[in-house]
């Protein structure tokens, strides 16, 4: 199930440095609305690419300027001092105002710099130093750079495929240990993160689509295609906009039909239906880490209306032991205990020491929205970090 | 192509500027309609552009007389047109083409009356038309298809051109089907919203107003729309509508209405005859409306599986755009597959209604207790494996949205109905959650 991915070097045009064999659009063909962020000059009045020729992970200027204005980050800083960086550690910063004009060469990484800089960028996941939040929201400002570098220079080869792919399931896994933060900007923090995977998603989408081979598909693309029904099992989350019906229209035939395809489209089966008991158990025997990680939610979700049926329909004189709910939903049982709790509903002791819901109570309520997730048990993934 | 003579391939130009001249000086809104009409292939149209193919000068010929000058823009650009779709050069055709809609659409703004409609309506089928063929000579060129998008543009121009007070404007509703046909086939449904919003909410215009024929086209594209975003009530009152009001005759349209508010109206319970089915040839949906009547959910679940795979129609130009080399599957593609799974609990109602039936014609005593292991039975009988946990968790989701009536005694293992309707009708709305 651990879809370890390729070394990062596996680039098609490796020692190339962008240029024509890595374009994925033709001139003519640059769409003149993109819906990533990125520059917002006159694209497709330009008439070639920029291909950038910055040879370390921060264009030198860029780091003297913001040594000077002290504007480092803690993991930029070397030894700690706020306003020396090296090449070694400072890592080039978003920019949101970015227009063609102002852009050189030399301030632009070509895609084996980029690489380099997303290996070193995800290395500092494991960092214990610091609170993750503080790595959080490094690694999501500097991703972002590198995703503008790319699009500025209209990069799109394999090697590109998998440097979007890495970012995407950082954006996943942070939306996992985000969870464990507490403060009042996770939540914010949340809602961008969540904004930028839908973004890169798209992204990579489109990639997969250039170029494309008749009846190919690439290595990860049916599982990273997948991600995409899974924010959106719910029809009203519009998170990227299209409803699935149309966006199942457009899929291969390959695609429909692959493993990962086939998942996801039980689960969404079982979660129109209600099904709980089918969707519990096929994401535990099934999924993988980052089809779990966004299906969490949802498990929640499920959970929540599992508990709500079966209080609203059993029979009052035969409460329902939580050893057996904690069962059909794969939780331990203190955790069955908590989710009641949080669904407004008592749990009582039986007369031979079982712990028992008692049904038909009237105060249920849906959870808060909120990141408390219960391990789901029996799942059989291994964890990627 | 055929040999013409210099002389023949003057008096053919000829003619055919003197019959556009009199068509719009007297109004004769059928005559121009044929003149325009390059995809009927008509002899005389392709007889005109060998004759263009061979003179090569035709704009010499349009310049000699006043008669014809007056309208040499919009002539020199139809003829380079129809020259080059003669010959099979199709982006050709459809840049000049182009230019000619644009110049025709100028001028049908000065005219005052709503004479030329008829006209405009061929001259927005033929853009977008040409435009499909053009970007299918693209795509097989190994270049970006663009001109259908074009295409999409064009006709917006057009439709703000008639979006006015005056008589011109119930030519609105055909343009807005051409956009739907072309957004649809660009795959680009979202730019629907904005025509529909100036058609559904501008004072200007009054929907009955609009001829018939536009109406029905008109609310197929936005039912179509409501399915797709799975709003199955508004999908049930417009696909509805497009059925009531169309030509019987038109047998094809009726099937592709049919195709649509089928899967709407099983969803809301509601379930077509087998005659119906088979006279409109929408064998797709016989198994799925069978496994309904008998509670059969591996038939259902085959049934889906089937037209997933099942090779139909190649969508030619939609598989071009995509540069796809593949056959589609029905359901998937039609995007309603997504309405047809959410069937199953109302198949598995159907089931619990025959058990319950067939446990009182032997015991009726007891006939409203539904035993899980019963029903396990009953479904592996149907080679479908479920264990207890499974059963009554599908009970306990019935019972919740109201599809049985009636409460689960977990402990006995058992489902006690309601006496009295413990398997309620949806009655037109769809299964509650």
């Amino acid at each position: 199930m651990n879809r370890r991915s390729r070394g990062s070097s596996s680039s098609s045009s490796s020692g190339s440095v962008g240029g024509a064999s890595d374009s994925y659009r033709r001139r003519s063909d640059v769409p003149r609305n993109r819906s990533n962020d990125n520059t917002k000059g006159g694209d497709s009045a330009d008439v070639s690419f920029i291909v950038g020729t910055c040879s370390s992970m921060c264009p030198e200027r860029e780091r003297v300027t913001r040594e000077r204005l002290r504007d480092l980050s803690v993991f930029e800083r070397l030894h700690g001092n706020p306003t020396k960086s090296s090449s070694d550690l400072a890592v080039k910063k978003f920019c949101r105002t970015l227009s063609a004009a102002d852009v050189q060469a030399s301030d632009v990484r070509p895609l084996s710099v980029l690489e380099e800089t997303l290996s070193y960028l995800l290395s500092l996941l494991d960092s214990r130093e610091h609170p993750f939040e503080v790595v959080h929201d490094f690694i999501f400002d500097r991703t972002r750079s590198i995703r503008q570098d790319l699009s500025i220079q209209n990069l799109a080869s394999e090697g590109v495929i998998h440097l979007y792919e890495e970012i995407v399931k950082f954006h996943v896994i942070s939306r996992q240990r985000l969870q464990g933060c507490s403060g009042t900007s996770i939540s914010s923090m949340h809602h961008l993160n969540m904004e930028q995977l839908a973004k890169t998603l798209t992204t990579l989408y489109n990639i997969y689509d250039a170029n494309r081979k008749p009846d190919y598909i690439y290595e990860n693309e049916a599982e990273f295609r997948s991600l995409y029904v899974l924010l959106h099992l719910n029809t009203s989350s519009g998170v990227m906009g299209e409803p699935l019906s149309l966006w199942f229209r457009k899929l291969t035939s390959n695609l429909i039909k692959s493993k990962e395809m086939c998942f996801v489209r039980k689960l969404l089966r079982s979660y129109r239906n209600g099904n709980y008991r089918s969707f519990l158990r096929t994401t535990a025997s099934e999924a993988t880490y980052l089809q779990y990680c966004i299906s969490e939610p949802h498990i929640r979700e499920m959970r929540s209306f599992a508990v709500e049926c079966i209080n609203n329909v059993c029979y009052k004189l035969q409460p329902y032991p939580l050893l057996r709910l904690s069962h059909n939903l794969m939780m331990k049982e203190m955790d069955v205990e908590s989710l009641c709790h949080e669904c407004g509903l008592e749990i009582r002791t039986d007369s031979d020491g079982s712990i028992v819901l008692p049904t038909k109570q009237t105060n249920f309520c849906r959870p808060k929205e909120g990141f408390r997730n219960y391990d789901l048990i029996g799942i059989e993934v291994e964890r990627l970090l | 192509m055929a040999y013409v003579s210099m002389g023949e391939a003057h008096r053919r130009i000829t003619e055919y500027l003197n019959r556009f001249c009199d068509a719009v000086s007297y109004q004769d809104s059928s005559m121009l309609c044929r003149l325009l009409s390059f995809s009927s292939n008509s002899p005389s149209l392709l007889s005109l552009a060998d004759a263009l193919n061979v003179f090569q000068d035709a704009s010499s010929l349009i310049r000699q007389s006043d008669k014809f000058s007056e309208y040499g823009e919009i002539l020199a650009h139809l003829f380079r047109s129809l020259q080059s779709y003669r010959v099979g050069n199709l982006v050709e055709a459809y840049l000049a083409f182009e230019k000619f809609a644009n110049a025709f659409v100028q001028e049908f703004r000065n005219w005052e009356s709503a004479w030329a409609l008829e006209a405009l309506y061929v001259v927005c089928y033929e853009v977008r038309i040409l435009a499909e063929k053009a970007d299918k000579e693209l795509t097989s060129n190994g270049k970006s298809p663009e001109k259908l998008k074009a295409a999409g543009s064009l006709l917006m121009k057009v439709f703000g051109v008639l979006a006015g007070k005056g008589p011109k404007r119930v030519g609105a509703l055909y343009v807005t089907c051409q956009l739907f046909k072309t957004y649809f086939k660009l795959g680009t449904v979202n730019l629907c919203r904005s025509v529909i919003r100036s058609i559904e909410t501008a004072r200007i215009f009054d929907f009955e107003e609009f001829p018939r024929r536009d109406k029905v086209t008109y609310m197929y594209y936005t039912g179509r729309l409501e399915v797709f975003n799975e709003n199955f009530p508004a999908a049930d009152t417009k696909l509805s509508y497009a059925l009531q009001h169309c030509n019987p005759e038109r047998e094809r349209n009726i099937r592709m209405i049919l195709k649509y508010l089928i899967p709407v109206k099983l969803s809301l319970g509601v379930i077509p005859k087998d005659e119906l089915l088979q006279k409109y040839n929408l064998h797709e949906y016989m198994n799925v409306v069978q496994a309904l009547r008998k509670g059969d959910l591996r038939l259902l679940r085959h049934a889906l599986q089937e037209h997933e795979d099942r090779y139909v129609f190649p969508l030619t130009s939609y598989c071009t755009y995509l540069h796809l080399n593949c056959i589609v599957a029905v359901f998937l593609r039609s995007g309603v597959y997504l309405v047809l799974e959410k069937l199953e609990l109302q198949v598995y109602q159907r089931l619990m209604k025959k058990i319950y039936i067939i446990q009182k014609l032997s015991d009726p005593a007891r006939a409203h207790q539904l035993k899980l292991e019963v029903i396990a039975k009953a479904l592996r009988w149907l080679e479908i494996d479920m264990d207890l946990d499974e059963v009554e968790c599908i009970m306990t989701i019935l019972i919740y949205k109201n599809l049985v009536k009636g409460y689960l005694a977990h402990k006995s293992k058992v489902v006690v109905l309601s006496k009295q309707d413990p398997f309620p009708k949806l009655n037109g709305k769809p299964v509650g959650s």
